[in-house]
């Protein structure tokens, strides 16, 4: 257990190592070229400006939080309970799948500007968004975990009477949890997404207003840090979501948990 | 905790093998898929806690033989019955074991052998004391509670046969249960395999493509010819029990194995 946390650690050290030697290149290139704040704040300004702004941060960042997690536990739902029924249903599956696959051609981004249309500028659109943009890698992940059971793990619970039922629960759900929890480190990313470009588009509150709001201000130290503050907080969803998969997937190694690509 | 017997076992009531019946009967089985015929009117009769072994090439359709004893796919001609009442589907009778151990990665060793009691839904609490002699048997009760990936090749393949037998049926079916091991694992396996079924008697149709296997193991070997299968010969191996390697140096050994390969060479030449 030490042995594998000082691993981790050291393998940590580069691209921290890396991060922070950069940051201090950018801290003395600024000041040394004298490159004003509007342009480029340094990170220092940036740290600064997190600090000092907290409370206007605090209050944007919650909603934006509150409808990216909400977003994505509708779209975790939403697409397991469709890549089981394109599990079990052959003519549905014949039927939706190959629509939903060719509908991630449209960009879904642009589809937001409609949204408002349909939905005004209120939480209903960025849920809308960030619900539509996350479902695809769950259903798709979820069902290729659901259908990628080994024909002879089937083969030996129906010899022992297993029935579909529990062969689902105790065989295709557990089989399908690696590819699930790859789905949702893909998805909650999207959902953040999702969120922020509803909230550029139309919206009074939310990190991605805040945002909009700042770069017309030319206030940029405060767009840097609801920046900084974004993506830490996207950090902190991927990381618990990881810490869920390792206690979840404890058979798999991390290294061949595999999603879409592989596993 | 190794000297745990299975007598010792509360077990299932097996059904009543006194009669002369024969456990299993396969009568004028044909089987095609589509316009390819795998099976040609296959009939053999076998009798309680006999050891009986289908020996043929790979793919003359003893694996479907198999899987059709089991209850998994249906003969399209012919009939099989067990105890005297014909197979529709699997039945709680029958053990499988299969090429691979097909372990479920996620279960513990234990938790693994007592998958059938749960599919079964019979209770778990009664079969955990079976379970555990049942691998304190197959020698490897110390991993009960290790994760399958944490296991060598033949000791995953003696979980999967405990797990074969945790329901006490009185027919195992075995599938090339050693053909994915190494030569030396396979045969100290098939020590092992007799030495629990000594203890533990069933009827046991072992499927495999190893003339020296068969011979080793079996009371009887069935050979079946190319496509499409037939029993090309019916060989009682009247050798002593228990066996052990050193039989297969014995000259009545090796006359069985020159036997059985005539009778196979035999059947290619047609």
């Amino acid at each position: 257990m030490l042995s594998r946390l000082r691993k981790s650690a050291g393998e940590l050290g580069w691209p921290v190592g890396i991060s922070l030697v950069l940051l201090g290149l950018w801290e003395a290139a600024v000041r040394g070229l004298g490159i004003r704040s509007i342009i480029l704040p340094p990170p220092s300004e940036i740290i600064e400006a997190v600090i000092a702004r907290r409370e206007l941060l605090l209050a944007h960042l919650w909603p934006s939080l509150y409808l990216t997690v909400l977003g994505f536990a509708l779209s975790v739902i939403g697409g397991i309970l469709v890549a089981v029924v394109i599990t079990y249903s052959s003519i549905l599956r014949r039927t939706f799948y190959p629509i939903i696959v060719v509908s991630q051609v449209v960009p879904k981004i642009s589809i937001a500007p409609l949204f408002i249309v349909w939905f005004g500028t209120g939480t209903m659109s960025s849920l809308l968004l960030a619900f539509l943009i996350a479902f695809f890698p769950m259903t798709i992940n979820s069902a290729l975990g659901f259908q990628s059971i080994d024909e002879d793990i089937h083969r030996m619970a129906r010899t022992f009477m297993g029935s579909r039922w529990q062969i689902f629960w105790k065989i295709r759900m557990p089989n399908a949890l690696p590819y699930i929890f790859s789905g949702m480190k893909i998805s909650i990313t999207l959902a953040i997404i999702g969120v922020i470009v509803s909230e550029f588009v139309a919206s009074q509150e939310g990190i991605g207003y805040l945002i909009k709001l700042a770069g017309g201000l030319l206030d940029t130290p405060l767009m840097m840090a609801a920046i900084t503050v974004l993506s830490i907080s996207g950090l902190v969803l991927y990381g618990l979501i990881a810490l869920a998969e390792q206690h979840s997937v404890y058979w798999q190694s991390s290294s061949d948990i595999g999603g879409i690509a592989g596993g | 905790m190794r000297a745990a017997t299975l007598s010792s076992v509360p077990m299932s009531a097996g059904p009543d093998q006194s009669t002369t019946a024969p456990v299993l009967r396969v009568s004028g089985v044909r089987k095609s898929f589509r316009e390819l015929e795998a099976i040609r009117n296959v009939s053999l009769d076998v009798s309680a806690n006999e050891f009986v072994s289908v020996l043929g090439p790979s793919g003359c359709g003893k694996s479907t033989l198999l899987m059709m004893v089991a209850g998994l796919i249906a003969p399209s001609d012919g009939t099989i019955s067990i105890n005297g009442s014909p197979v529709t589907g699997p039945r709680p009778e029958i053990g499988v074991v299969f090429q691979q151990p097909v372990l479920l990665p996620w279960r513990t060793v234990l938790d693994n052998v007592l998958f059938p009691i749960e599919l079964l839904k019979l209770p778990r609490a009664q079969y955990e004391h079976r379970a555990m002699a049942l691998l304190a048997m197959a020698k490897i009760d110390d991993f009960a509670n290790h994760l399958p990936r944490q296991l060598s090749g033949g000791m995953r393949q003696r979980a999967s046969i405990c797990r074969a037998l945790i329901h006490d049926p009185s027919i195992l079916l075995m599938d090339e249960p050693f053909s994915a091991l190494d030569a030396i694992t396979r045969d100290e396996m098939g020590v092992e395999l007799l030495r629990i079924w000594q203890a533990n008697r069933k009827t046991v149709i072992f499927v495999t493509h190893s003339i020296r296997e068969a011979a080793f193991l079996s009371d009887r070997v069935l050979v079946m010819g190319r496509r499409p299968a037939m029993i090309i010969e019916d060989l009682k191996i009247d050798l002593p029990r228990p066996r052990e390697i050193a039989m297969m140096e014995s000259e009545p050994f090796n006359q069985h194995v020159r036997h059985l390969r005539k009778s196979i060479e035999a059947s290619h030449a047609q």
